[in-house]
């Protein structure tokens, strides 16, 4: 076993569970402790797979200068000592258990996590350093501070089991981020929400698990939430490009007033698609480009304003077609008559132009009251243009519902 | 067996010419990156023989409805059958769905984005050039001006798409950073296409069969 503890520089119950989910992305075991402030990371099974202590060590620095976190972190084959050395930005980590008592001999005694009440009566006996009070005989010891304190030290230089249970992260994800003044802009609202984001980036890498939905509540003084969701095209897990996309999305939206609180949450994950990790494929690369784009656009001009296009079983042009949300693929029965490419909201026409060929006649929608039995034709204006027009047949007036560009 | 030279064999003209390495003819300078227009005519007109890849190409119709899509469609149909998609930002009017399917152009890969001010369609335009994911954009512009133009050309350069943009006809007489500039009129059962400029080209006019159909 070998510890990496995290002494958490934000005291407050949510931030620490949040950082424990974060950091669910470098170990299987995370636990936490709410009374020290303390987090602890079981790294020894990590090793291998992030490629050595330096490397993960690396990582876990980046990640919470990421989070804007400045901390320091202890590494030690047990629980309390790692702890101890978390608090010395300077000491090297020990990862072999001999090592340990040598390593932390030198180390001031009032470092201990020990009541204050022994400490200082350690120190009136003239004992300063953690080397002193581990040279004493324990039994002496036990007798004199209770079992308590030898409790302690087997568990501080490992000799005895320190069973604590593991952080589990919680299935849906919810963050919240309170202002002490509330924010007017959105750029004041960007920091705290790409802190948000990096959390949530290692909570989905912990998972093992990706998003295609974000939903924020900015929560405001005298109004109504502003309530913004972000859809992804595909799985989603990247802090940086969430939160380029959620920016572009505040950026076009207007605030009510000043900004209390955030609240970011996730109700659904996923599994990351397998294109992301393999770019090599030109068609691949393609697709996933695409799908970045098109969450770009989206951002921007709104779900709506990005449209596919499908077909529907009517007969009635004006409702043959319609916006489709998935994909799926359509055909027209076979031998389907020309159709213009632009469509329009049927408008009369007062001089009606030349009409070429024989007319198509379509009767629709005598089942549901719209009765409608047209005739249509194209056309050809003076100026050269080609319309697709209709004659009702109940009313013999003519209309312009198409044009072929 | 004997290689086949890279230099052109003589022709009966200008031997000379033909004859000694590094010489090119104006036309040849550049090897402009093109795709087919699925005309043969006027693929004769255009550098590379065919619409330009990565440059804009700005078409001007003197009135709608006379085949201003259609002349596109060959290409379009064959970026689809390459799985390419096709994107429409800010159409005139609703494009129909049946029209695009018997034009080939399958409905998963065509992308109608909608904007509410022409700034955002070229907006819009310039993201979708610039990401290289599509095949080709056509955008609908109104700007009259010819800064917003030099941005899609920019981004056009960065991607890989054929890009179309339709304007109106008073920036008939404005400038332009297109790389080619048409101008398409109405004709009897055909559409008239006269290229007013091209990079690394002379231009001309041709009169296209272009069916009624997208």
């Amino acid at each position: 076993m070998l510890w990496l503890c995290i002494a958490s520089p934000v005291q407050e119950k949510h931030a620490l569970k949040a950082l424990a989910g974060w950091a669910g992305q470098f170990s299987s075991c995370v636990c936490l402790d709410a009374e020290r402030w303390l987090l602890w990371l079981e790294i020894g099974s990590s090793l291998r797979y992030f490629g050595g202590l330096k490397v993960l060590l690396e990582k876990v620095t980046g990640g919470l200068n990421a989070l804007a976190l400045t901390t320091t972190t202890g590494v030690a084959p047990t629980r309390e000592a790692a702890a101890l050395l978390a608090r010395r930005p300077q000491a090297p980590p020990v990862v072999q258990l001999d090592h340990l008592q040598q390593a932390i001999a030198a180390l001031p005694l009032n470092e201990l996590a020990l009541p204050p009440a022994a400490i200082a009566g350690l120190q009136a006996s003239g004992i300063t350093r953690i080397g002193e009070l581990l040279a004493l005989p324990r039994d002496a010891l036990a007798r004199r501070w209770g079992l308590q304190m030898t409790d302690y030290l087997q568990r501080l230089l490992g000799e005895r089991a320190d069973p604590r249970k593991p952080y589990r992260a919680p299935h849906t994800y919810h963050r919240r981020f309170d202002f002490v003044e509330p924010v007017q802009t959105v750029e004041g609202l960007l920091f705290p929400l790409r802190r948000i984001l990096y959390e949530l980036q290692g909570y989905l890498r912990g998972r093992d698990a990706a998003l295609q939905a974000l939903d924020v509540a900015l929560r405001h003084h005298d109004h109504a939430d502003t309530v913004l969701t972000l859809r992804t095209t595909d799985p989603q897990r990247d802090a940086l490009r969430l939160f380029a996309l959620l920016r572009e999305k505040l950026e076009r939206t207007q605030l009510p007033g000043g900004v209390m609180q955030i609240k970011l949450g996730v109700e659904r994950f996923v599994a990351l698609r397998d294109t992301q990790l393999h770019l090599w494929d030109e068609t691949e690369r393609h697709d996933a480009s695409w799908s970045d784009l098109l969450d770009k656009l989206r951002a921007r001009l709104g779900d709506q304003a990005v449209r596919r296009l499908g077909l529907r079983d009517d007969h009635r042009p004006e409702k043959a077609w319609c916006v489709e949300s998935g994909a799926a693929a359509a055909a027209l029965p076979p031998a389907f008559p020309d159709r213009p490419l632009w469509l329009l909201p049927p408008r009369p026409i007062e001089r009606l132009p030349k009409l070429l060929g024989t007319p198509e006649r379509i009767e629709a929608g005598w089942w549901n009251d719209e009765d409608s039995s047209r005739d249509y034709y194209i056309a050809q204006t003076a100026e050269g243009s080609r319309w697709w027009l209709y004659r009702e047949a109940a009313t013999a007036r003519w209309f312009l519902q198409g044009i072929w560009a | 067996m004997p290689l086949p030279s890279l230099i052109p064999r003589s022709r009966t003209q200008a031997p000379l010419l033909w004859e000694i390495p590094g010489i090119w003819r104006a036309h040849e300078l550049a090897a402009v990156k093109a795709r087919s227009t699925g005309h043969m005519a006027l693929d004769a007109l255009l550098p590379g023989g065919g619409w330009p890849i990565g440059a804009l190409t700005e078409l001007i119709p003197l009135i709608e409805g006379i085949g201003e899509v259609a002349l596109l469609q060959m290409s379009l149909k064959r970026l689809c059958d390459e799985k390419r998609h096709i994107v429409f930002v800010h159409p005139p009017y609703i494009p129909y769905a049946p029209a695009l399917l018997s034009a080939g152009l399958l409905l998963p890969r065509v992308l109608w984005i909608d904007a509410a001010h022409d700034e955002d369609a070229h907006w819009a335009a310039e993201q979708t050039l610039r990401e290289g994911a599509a095949g080709a954009v056509l955008l609908w512009s109104h700007a009259v001006a010819d800064r917003p133009l030099r941005r899609l050309q920019l981004a056009a350069e960065a991607g890989e798409s054929l890009a179309f943009i339709y304007r109106p006809v008073v920036t008939l007489n404005s400038a332009s950073p297109a790389a080619l500039r048409i101008v398409l009129r109405p004709a009897p059962a055909a559409l008239g296409v006269e290229v007013l400029k091209v990079r690394g080209g002379r231009g001309g006019a041709v009169v296209l069969p272009v069916q009624a159909h997208v």
